[in-house]
């Protein structure tokens, strides 16, 4: 049992509020859902969508089925979305939502009432009984509000509609960049440095907010060359540091990148993927930047890339990536992307009880920062904490940090910071296996599809093709210890991508030479939904 | 003691005094030598930390600022120096020197200003006079050349200074006093460059320089100070406003992110962002 809601409108006419409102009293009910929205880059007018899935299993993606019930704030959301209503689906018309905002003004003295009042009506739909919200701590919404809601389900034939029963278990309620935020702090994260830019910007408020009464620090800079160099300062200073940002404003951050590779300072880098090239689309979602990641910034250094396929796995890489980038003494990319950032969704996993940090060992005056040692790792000190002088240095330099020239010396550095790749290995992640353990088709993808692709291989099971989905959330490095487990020799695989070149099909090619069979490419700037990956898949099955 | 012979530049260079004065001011700060950073970005006088026994952290073109900036928020026990040239810190890094004023925070910014580009062989600066030839321009330089000291005045910098390389003591006492200023303090120090810059050799500063008193009144007079310039260029402080508080920062080294800001996040509501 399943029920869909699309609510449309134009910008700042409250479809962000409902969704918050509605998904923050499905988590407090121990409803599963799924909510994601589809926007403009404008403040106000447009058209803008959200949209939640509401069901009696765990739901992690937009299922592409015809809505349950379209809520049309303005005449464009009739005119786009009407047409995809189910058979016995529910369409409330500006006209009625105008009536709700009638009663919202005349019994509640204004309009942001008819917010509640319409989440207290989807929930009214869902068969939610109205006294269930008394006794439950943290609900913010107005019961009043929520009760004019329920009302007017009633009024209209709406009530119990499509009745779901709550059967989610105790878990946490978060978006992609909430559970980012919440793995960088978990990682040990005390700076971030950063310039506001969708899909990015919201990772900044989380960790601003927290900054306010905690040992962190925000600091908004004058633009992304400043955002990487402050974090790199922080870095060298003592602190693990943290920049976000998304295509363009990582495209200035290159220079700082290779800053952090050749000064061997620990960096979190993550990209927020939007559709590019240049300002592209700016509020929609793409998997584009995978190879630019993957070259940036001048000059040859170790690097890992991260690409988080759920809120679980958001937050554990976020955390991970700080210990990664400490031990490698190199920066450490995390790719996520609008879809993924502005979906919210439950994560029933735990959150790790240990916040890990940084330690640094004692030195006296005979330290030198780059000393050349067999693993590649010199050990990391930070300045004023000892007789130690800390000295780093964007030219090749000596193990003193000293400026060089000296030729076999740099071919020594290169072979050292090079040599660092090893602790990369010893901390891979492996791609997760879903599916029928003895698949004849592979689906491979990466990041935020997959949950969209895990469920659209369980809605094609059983269709006389035995099919797995291999999922990579490190897209970088990869070694072949990491695919050997699945053994893809003679088996068909697809990819499924968010770009127009198929950048990870590609990868996979260079770095462990598997060949794809067939690449499922989407970029018109949305996700991919369950049902239109289950038909392709189903093509390409048959 | 760091060998004349391994330090990069020429004989004669303005950044040798500059580099002696920094040496005794350092020794004589009343802060240990392990809590001093310098930033450095990339140019001749960028290389100055190398010949120095100081912390240092040499990074980018025009990024010894925004370095400055991260190293200061994080531990405001330091005490952070940026010294870089006119290329550097009014070019490359031209935006990031207004930033790092409106910034509010404790930090030196200190400049090589030789009106001309060394390293790379004499191109003109930022502060290049109009009509001087350089490299680039073989027909004169046609723009205005920029005026740090006034832009810092302008900018609100409560400590704004400018010294001559060719005046040593003076420019020590002038470099002591910005960085035991609590707030940002600049200083542009006049610098000859015998390789690149043959019109404002140490003959032509030494002719016109000369030292100011006390700061100007307020920022308009400084600002008519700052201005002066092809026949006699003050020097010293030229404008300092006690008045004036940097930013509070809280000490974060050492200090555990605790499960309360675990907790508090967790509890955070979502927010939609563009």
């Amino acid at each position: 049992m399943e029920w869909s809601v699309l609510v449309g409108g134009e910008a700042g006419q409250g479809m962000f509020s409902v969704e918050l409102e509605l998904s923050e009293l499905l988590s407090k009910l121990h409803y599963h859902f799924f909510a994601t929205k589809n926007y403009m880059s404008r403040i106000r007018g447009g058209h803008n969508f959200h949209m939640v899935r509401i069901a009696e299993d765990p739901v992690h993606a937009l299922s592409g089925e015809p809505w349950n019930m379209v809520i049309a704030l303005d005449s464009e959301t009739e005119q786009y979305h009407k047409t995809d209503l189910s058979a016995s689906g529910v369409f409330l018309s500006p006209g009625q939502v105008k009536e709700m905002e009638q009663v919202a003004r005349e019994r509640f003295g204004g309009v942001t009432a008819t917010n509640t009042m319409l989440v207290g009506l989807i929930l009214a739909a869902i068969g939610c009984p109205q006294d269930k919200f008394s006794g439950i701590a943290g609900i913010a919404s107005n019961p009043d509000h929520l009760s004019a809601g329920f009302e007017f389900a009633r009024r209209w034939g709406l009530a119990g509609r499509c009745p779901i029963e709550p059967k989610a278990p105790t878990h946490c309620k978060f978006d992609g960049n909430q559970a980012l935020a919440l793995g960088a702090l978990l990682g040990g994260c005390q700076f971030m440095a950063g310039y506001p830019m969708t899909p990015a910007t919201s990772i900044m408020h989380y960790i601003s907010t927290v900054a306010l009464d905690h040992p962190v620090h925000f600091e908004q800079a004058e633009d992304e060359i400043s955002a990487v160099n402050m974090a790199l300062g922080a870095s060298y200073a003592g602190l693990r540091s943290l920049v976000a940002t998304s295509g363009g404003g990582f495209a200035l951050m290159q220079e700082g990148i290779s800053l952090a590779g050749m000064t061997e300072t620990p960096l979190i880098v993550i990209v927020a993927q939007r559709p590019g090239p240049a300002t592209g689309l700016p509020t929609r979602t793409e998997q584009g930047d995978l190879n630019f990641v993957l070259h940036a910034g001048h000059g040859e250094f170790p690097r890992a890339i991260y690409a988080p396929g759920s809120l679980h796995e958001a937050m554990i890489l976020a955390r991970k990536s700080f210990h990664v980038a400490d031990g490698c003494q190199t920066p450490i990319f995390i790719l996520t992307d609008q879809y993924l950032a502005d979906s919210v969704q439950m994560m029933v996993e735990e959150i790790p009880s240990e916040i890990i940090r940084r330690e640094y060992g004692s030195f006296d005056s005979s330290y030198s920062r780059y000393r050349l040692t067999a693993s590649g790792l010199s050990p990391l000190a930070c300045p004023g904490a000892g007789d130690a002088l800390v000295r780093v240095d964007s030219d090749e330099h000596d193990e003193e940090g000293k400026i060089t020239e000296d030729l076999s010396l740099r071919t020594r550095m290169v072979e050292k910071r090079m040599k660092k790749s090893d602790f990369l290995k010893k901390e891979t992640v492996m791609p997760t296996f879903t599916g029928d353990p003895v698949s004849d088709v592979i689906v491979i993808n990466w990041g935020s599809n997959k949950l969209i692709v895990e469920e659209a291989v369980r809605r094609i099971a059983g269709g006389g093709v035995r099919t797995g989905a291999l999922h990579f959330s490190q897209v970088y490095p990869l070694t072949q210890d990491m695919v050997k487990p699945f053994n893809l020799k003679g088996k068909r695989i697809i990819s499924v991508e968010n770009n127009a070149t198929g950048q990870f099909a590609g990868l996979l090619k260079r770095e462990l030479g598997i060949s794809v069979d067939h690449q499922i490419l989407k970029y018109n700037g949305e996700c991919f939904t369950v049902k239109e990956l289950s038909q392709i898949l189903r093509k390409y099955l048959s | 003691m760091i060998a004349r012979k391994e330090i990069a530049w020429c004989p004669g260079c303005g950044n040798f005094p500059i580099r002696d004065v920094l040496e005794s001011v350092l020794k004589e700060l009343p802060v240990p030598a392990n809590k001093v950073v310098l930033t450095s970005g990339i140019g001749q006088a960028a290389k100055m930390p190398h010949y120095l026994e100081v912390n240092y952290f040499n990074g980018l073109h025009g990024r010894a600022l925004p370095l400055a900036v991260g190293i200061k928020l994080a531990r405001p026990d330091l005490t952070v120096i940026a010294y870089s040239g006119d290329g550097c810190n009014y070019g490359e890094g031209g935006n990031h020197f207004i930033h790092t004023i409106r910034r509010r925070l404790d930090i030196t910014i200190l400049t090589s200003n030789n009106q001309v580009y060394g390293l790379t062989k004499g191109q003109s600066s930022p502060t290049t006079d109009r009509e001087v030839k350089n490299l680039l321009d073989p027909q004169g330089n046609e723009n205005i050349p920029l005026n740090p000291v006034s832009l810092a005045i302008t900018m609100g910098a409560p400590f704004v200074a400018r010294g001559f390389a060719g005046e040593k003591d003076h420019l020590k006492s002038v470099i002591r006093e910005a960085i035991l200023f609590k707030g940002t303090a600049l200083v542009d120090i006049l610098q000859p460059c015998v390789s690149f810059n043959r019109i404002n050799t140490y003959g032509w500063y030494r002719e016109r320089v000369y030292k100011v008193d006390k700061p100007a009144e307020n920022r308009y007079e400084a600002l008519k100070l700052a201005d002066a310039w092809n026949t006699k260029i003050p020097i010293g402080v030229l404008f300092q406003d006690d008045s004036a508080r940097s930013r509070e920062l809280k000490t974060l080294c050492g200090k555990s992110i605790t499960k309360e800001a675990v907790e508090q996040m967790v509890c955070t509501k979502c927010v939609m962002m563009r």
